[in-house]
């Protein structure tokens, strides 16, 4: 038993050996360690600003003549204790500093305070810990962004007909806020009535089958208000004949676009995903390098609109944004 | 109730010992590798103000900046990381004791993930009726706690309950039951909380379970899972019911006939998975102050891999409280050793599955050769 225990832990020893990249420890001077926690892995859009985060490090890391390094710590799915456990990991780790896309602001924010106490500053993209400290906060007001695409779904459809909300992570305290916000925005047309939210596990494949279940169950829904993009980041999600049904979709990722193209999917609103990383590095490098704050605690960006006209055009971004 | 130990008892407990030094050489080495790879950090010094608070110490340098403190550390071998791994593996350490018993007697039960979200969320739920805003806001700490645990552990025991009733009374594989349950207790979680975060807890509640020594080292994490590791540990090995756990695994035929409640190990064992998952959870509201419905996603393979690692075979029979223990520290001291040596995070759980597969294929291969020396023998 010893012996098959001992072969265990050579074997994993061994792993953890051969998988060991350059060693750590090998300080450079004025390098800067940034943390980056998403919510997830597997989701595009936190890819987007991985990438964003990396060409943020080598840009900035060439102005300022200093190196920066973009220590990746992301759940492979939502866990709101893992990216939390990730933070205390970091601080402890040395990084100089953190963004986080908060799954559970409220599990989040003594992590987020501890790491702060301890002299790492911490900024939040995506998703935000309102009650933490802080120091800036990246990314669209969800409350805006679902009344918007709402709004956006209920002028495709002239005020009128039945509409379903497509959701993910029914405990992500952003999409709660996007919902409210496009509930809110079908009240204002009388004609609009908002047959359900539906939520799922955020893969494409759960998001797809969702819609096609609910489409078989309400086959009067009209018009669809995608308040993130998900079953668009697969293929042949939507059965139905190209605009017989209106669809407005938050998210506009290369996956989506031959939606728009094929014309099942009319509006796509991008966020800014690739900056989500970009942004974030950028203010903490002002704050660890520049000794600079942010000129407000939220910094908010807008959703960009894709239609088949510009669709082309923000093809051409996701080319650089991508990773290679 | 503890019984005379028998010579094969002698054998085995002394086999066990064996098993478990086997593991604490394993994370001697790690050890060693994490902290003479691991390089060093600057980390802050901290003092104690008048209050009571931790306070970063600043000086002037010769440019007149104040600047704060720094004093260089080994990135692994520091209290603070210690305690910290200590803290990161006692969620799943907790509940791999309690997994053990259920593997040991030859069942494996998925829903512990779900278990601990619904504890999670009824434990939040009840705590904040006791918290700054909640209706009982006023009441005696002591209250608030009192209740607080009642609901969430006590959740957690009854869903433990549920699962092994219905597999003794059904008579359906436990893989099945549990599967089921995995989805309901979720679900139901989802349907009370309504998929929002609920926190703001008592004060007197998180600062017990936050307690910190010296420089902010939280050590009752660490104290919890030593004594549920202890606790499980004679329980298994010194108790006639923990004999029979390891009876009912290793052959549920002859245990039946030699007089053995089968049944009723059966329910125990997933009571026990039940309460500790009902702890997990416990500790991790006090830590973390908050829960949602989603609390726990797939960490029932955390907890089964921590068994395994650990030396339970789920074929049934085999396994410890400690190694249990022992496993979630092999698991965890992995993954945050990738991030100490600062291993690009895509291979983590490459490395973490690789180590699991590797386990189990080692001890069915020794198993196989225990099997041919005894043929031999």
């Amino acid at each position: 038993m010893m012996k098959s225990t001992l072969l265990r832990s050579l074997a994993g020893i061994g792993l953890l050996v051969v998988s060991h990249g350059p060693l750590a420890g090998e300080q450079l001077a004025r390098t800067y360690t940034i943390g980056l926690i998403a919510k997830s892995q597997g989701n595009p859009v936190f890819q987007a600003a991985r990438v964003g985060a990396l060409e943020a490090a080598k840009a900035l890391g060439a102005k300022h003549a200093v190196t920066i390094k973009i220590d990746w710590r992301t759940p492979n799915e939502e866990d709101a204790q893992k990216q939390a456990e990730a933070i205390e990991q970091l601080v402890l780790a040395g990084a100089d500093g953190i963004a986080v896309s908060c799954s559970d602001a409220n599990k989040l924010t003594d992590a987020i305070n501890s790491a702060v106490r301890r002299g790492v500053p911490v900024a939040t993209f995506d998703s935000d810990a309102p009650a933490s400290k802080r120091f800036v906060t990246f990314g669209i007001d969800d409350r805006k962004c679902g009344d918007q695409t709402m709004d956006e779904l209920a002028r495709l459809m002239h005020g009128k007909g039945v509409v379903a909300i497509l959701a993910g992570n029914p405990n992500a305290p952003n999409l709660q806020k996007r919902v409210q916000g496009a509930r809110e925005a079908a009240r204002r047309y009388s004609g609009i009535t908002v047959r359900e939210t539906y939520y799922h596990k955020e893969t494409p494949q759960d998001a797809a089958a969702k819609v096609e279940q609910v489409m078989h169950a309400n086959p009067d829904i009209a018009g669809w208000c995608f308040i993130g993009g998900w079953p668009l980041f697969t293929d042949n999600a939507l059965r139905w004949t190209p605009g017989s049904i209106k669809c407005v979709s938050v998210d506009a990722l290369p996956a989506q676009l031959p939606y728009l193209r094929s014309g099942h999917v009319q509006l796509l609103l991008g966020q800014q995903s690739y900056d989500w990383g970009y942004r974030s590095v950028e203010h903490l490098i002002n704050r660890l390098h520049l000794k600079k704050d942010p000129a407000a605690v939220h910094d908010v960006s807008a959703l960009m609109p894709v239609t088949l006209g510009n669709v082309d055009e923000h093809a051409k971004r996701w080319e650089k944004w991508l990773p290679r | 109730m503890s019984e005379p130990a028998t010579s094969s008892q002698t054998v085995r407990r002394s086999r066990f010992r064996m098993q478990e030094s086997g593991l604490v050489v394993v994370i001697v080495l790690l050890g060693l590798l994490l902290t003479v790879f691991g390089g060093t950090v600057k980390a802050p010094v901290f003092e104690t103000d008048a209050q009571g608070n931790p306070q970063r110490v600043f000086r002037t340098n010769a440019a007149g900046e104040r600047e704060p403190v720094l004093v260089e550390k080994n990135k692994f071998l520091n209290a603070q990381n210690l305690a910290q791994l200590a803290k990161d593996t006692s969620f799943i350490a907790i509940m791999a004791v309690g997994a053990t018993f259920v593997i040991i007697a030859g069942g494996i039960d998925l829903s512990v993930g779900a278990i601990y979200a619904l504890a999670s969320v009824l434990g939040a739920l009840v705590f904040r009726q006791f918290g700054p805003e909640g209706a009982h806001g006023g009441a005696p700490s002591w209250l608030g706690v009192g209740a607080g645990v009642c609901a969430c552990v006590g959740a957690a025991t009854l869903a433990g309950l549920f699962n092994g009733g219905m597999i003794v009374l059904l008579k359906v594989h436990p893989f099945i039951i549990t599967l089921g349950t995995m989805a309901i207790y979720r679900g139901v979680a989802f349907v009370i909380t309504k998929g929002q975060s609920v926190g703001g807890f008592p004060e007197a509640f998180r600062s017990s379970i936050r307690w910190e020594v010296g420089n902010g080292l939280s050590l009752v994490p660490l104290a919890v899972m030593v004594l549920v590791a202890l606790a499980g540990g004679f329980y298994l090995s010194r108790l006639v019911a923990g004999r029979r756990v390891y009876a009912v695994g290793g052959n549920e035929l002859a245990s039946q006939y030699s007089g053995i409640r089968v049944e009723r190990v059966k329910l125990s064992v997933f009571i026990y998975s039940g309460l500790t998952a009902g702890i997990a959870a416990l500790l991790s509201l006090g830590y973390y102050g908050a829960a949602t419905s989603g609390d726990g996603q797939g960490y029932e393979l955390n907890v089964i891999a921590a068994a395994v690692v650990g030396g339970a075979s789920l074929s049934g029979g085999k396994g410890t409280a400690l190694g249990a223990l022992l496993g979630a520290l092999v698991i965890q001291m992995i993954s945050s050793g990738i991030v100490i040596l600062g291993i690009d995070q895509n291979y983590s759980q490459i490395i973490i599955g690789g180590v699991v597969i590797l386990a189990v294929v080692l001890d069915q291969l020794n198993n196989r050769l225990a099997a041919r020396r005894a043929a031999r023998a």
